[in-house]
């Protein structure tokens, strides 16, 4: 994996709104690099900036009252700053995007086949006949049954599993190198998210793309990536390869969220660790530390002067915190 | 359900019509008459009868596909709206296919920028038009296209049918289309305006937009159908609305439709031909929103499916 060419660089990212409340950083200091073929998590409560930060980074962001600074650097073209039109060449074809909800994602007045068709028609100018049938293909790869008969169906026949699966189908058209997955299974059922995950990756293996998996599930990252990215409030809180930061994390926010999701392996009727507090106000951000309020190690620094991420280990490991945990703390994944 | 609509209609509409002060017999022998003669007309008409009986052997006829003959002209009434019925679709066909092709991209620019200025510019022009009574815009453009500019056969009863010379027919239904389609656009304006708006809040339209398409197409593709309910909704309402509500741009300038002829049928109590025009237009009302009401379910499934 060393090897591999590098497919994004993304260089101290900030997406901030105009409110009428005031500017809202939604997501700021954000670096990191993925390589071809990697499938990075990123994680973190509701309200981190995930979602913004993975529109971002495609530069789908609202068209107005955002700034977006910093830089990201996709297949050597730069996102930030590019008009519309420009990006307009990368979408679909080389990144392309798994939205969250399928109940809200699919045009309802629009048959699957043609919203999967429409990149196939439009962008690579192939005509109806060769369309439909790469469409037909499609919503086979993705496990569709019948696909032939699905193909002229609106979303609203389908159950939500499907729809998502049509999602995919429609992010997959183009071929892209990069695939962005913003909660793709959030609003399914628990059975239904497991094949979703596992169709992601097979797609992901037979097409060697990216992968960029958006949760707030670590246990949905866990097996899926090899690197994860931890946020908070906007900001990046600790990073490193999977294992590192299963197993050696050093952010007492990264442990909160591992002891907050349920594992098989716990005996039943294990009580889940419930992170005290809420999600700061992004328009009113903490001095110091966002997550100091709600820390349990919090001492006056953490208070008073934002922590920097600092590497730590090996492997691009880093964590923003002024009390870190000791390594010997860390979770088994 | 639709046959009860048209008899609580046919009942309106012979019962309100004999509630008008003056008679048919008033008008065929003048005021001056002898009572002997105006009992004999009576008796002659059918009009001594009881009222409800008078009724039942008007349906029974209309039910045979009867509509009566003018007391009056001595026409039968199924011809004298079939000469007058095409002039009214004539002119509600026109000012709906400009009253649409104006308002559907209107609404796309207004709502591709809410409160930028292309859409406050918009708004305000439409509000300015929605508060201009239509039989003031009609006499404006009568004062300023027909008689200051001197176009010939604008504005003036020199109504000559489509097949006989299409030229001299636009010319003088231009005026009155014009006029209807000024109010139907900008209730079609606004409608579309804030559905459109909404719609582009949708997730989906996200998702159209990371697929690299043009915003024209999003727009066009994505997210007018969605918009659109709304808008034929009231499309259905409005036109019907025009069929009974023309009347007052017939009679400013005399051209002879359905409005025209009943205005001057019920100056006339030509009970029967009034009568007929109302139930002619009344079950035209319910059948286009009928109509209107499949497109809808054409339009968006989810209607349907619900």
């Amino acid at each position: 994996m060393s090897d591999a060419t590098t497919l994004l660089v993304v260089k101290d990212l900030a997406t901030t709104f105009q409110t009428p409340s005031g500017p809202l950083p939604a997501v700021g200091g954000v670096s990191f690099t993925l390589k071809e073929n990697e499938t990075l998590g990123i994680v973190g409560e509701s309200g981190s900036g995930k979602t913004v930060l993975s529109r971002t980074i495609m530069g789908l962001q609202p068209r107005r009252n955002v700034e977006v600074t910093g830089s990201v650097l996709l297949n050597g073209f730069e996102v930030v700053g590019a008009s519309e039109e420009a990006k307009r060449a990368i979408w679909g074809l080389e990144v392309a995007m798994v939205f969250q909800d399928p109940m809200t994602s699919l045009n309802p007045v629009m048959r699957i086949g043609k919203q999967i068709d429409e990149i196939l028609r439009v962008r690579l100018k192939m005509d109806r006949h060769a369309a439909k049938a790469r469409a037909i293909e499609l919503l086979e790869l993705v496990g569709i049954p019948s696909p032939a008969e699905r193909y002229g169906v609106f979303p609203g026949e389908l159950s939500g599993g499907m729809r998502q699966r049509v999602v995919i189908a429609t992010a997959l058209a183009g071929s892209p190198k990069l695939l962005m997955a913003d909660e793709p299974t959030t609003g399914l059922d628990v059975t239904i998210q497991a094949q979703i995950l596992n169709l992601l990756q097979s797609v992901k293996d037979q097409m060697s793309m990216s992968v960029v998996l958006v949760t707030h599930d670590l246990g949905v990252v866990a097996t899926r990536t090899s690197r994860i990215i931890v946020m908070y409030a906007g900001r990046i809180v600790e990073m490193g390869t999977t294992r590192d930061v299963f197993a050696r994390h050093r952010m007492p926010y990264t442990r909160a969220l591992l002891e907050g999701s349920p594992k098989v392996s716990n005996p039943s009727h294990t009580r889940l660790l419930a992170i005290p507090g809420r999600p700061p106000n992004l328009l009113d951000l903490p001095q110091g530390c966002a997550f100091a309020p709600r820390c349990s190690f919090a001492t006056d620094i953490c208070r008073k002067e934002r922590p920097e991420l600092e590497p730590s280990f090996e492997d691009g490991h880093a964590f923003a915190c002024w009390n870190p945990l000791p390594v010997s703390q860390g979770v088994p994944a | 359900m639709l046959i009860g609509i048209v008899f609580i209609i046919s009942v309106g509409a012979f019962y309100l019509i004999h509630l008008l002060p003056g008679d048919p017999a008033a008008v065929i022998l003048g005021t001056g008459d002898s009572p002997q003669n105006r009992a004999r007309l009576f008796k002659e008409l059918g009009l001594n009868k009881p009222i409800l009986e008078q009724y039942f052997v008007w349906i029974k006829n209309v039910l045979h596909g009867n509509l009566g003959t003018s007391f009056i002209s001595q026409t039968s009434v199924w011809s004298t709206i079939k000469s007058a019925l095409p002039i009214d679709v004539e002119i509600i066909v026109l000012s709906q296919i400009l009253a649409f092709a104006v308002a559907i991209p209107t609404a796309m620019v207004s709502a591709r920028k809410p409160d930028g200025w292309l859409d406050r510019l918009l708004g305000a022009t439409s509000f300015t038009l929605l508060s201009i009574p239509s039989f003031v815009v009609i006499v404006l453009l009568v004062l300023f296209i027909a008689i200051k500019l001197g176009v010939p056969h604008t504005g003036v009863s020199s109504y000559v049918s489509l097949g006989q010379d299409w030229v001299v027919n636009l010319e003088s239904l231009a005026l009155p289309s014009f006029t209807l389609a000024l109010g139907s656009f900008v209730v079609y304006y606004r409608v579309l305006r804030s559905d459109l708006i909404a719609t582009l809040q949708e997730e989906y339209i996200t998702m159209a937009r990371s697929k690299g398409i043009s915003q024209r197409r999003i727009m066009w593709r994505h997210a007018f159908r969605p918009s659109s309910v709304a808008l034929l909704g009231t499309a259905g309402v409005n036109i019907g609305g025009l069929l009974a509500g023309g009347f007052i741009v017939q009679y400013l300038l005399s051209i002879p439709g359905l409005g025209y002829t009943l205005i001057q049928s019920i100056g006339l109590s030509d009970y029967l031909v009034v009568q007929g025009i109302v139930l002619v237009v009344s079950v035209g009302v319910i059948l286009i929103n009928f109509a209107f009401d499949l497109i809808i379910n054409i339009v968006d499934p989810r209607i349907s499916r619900e």
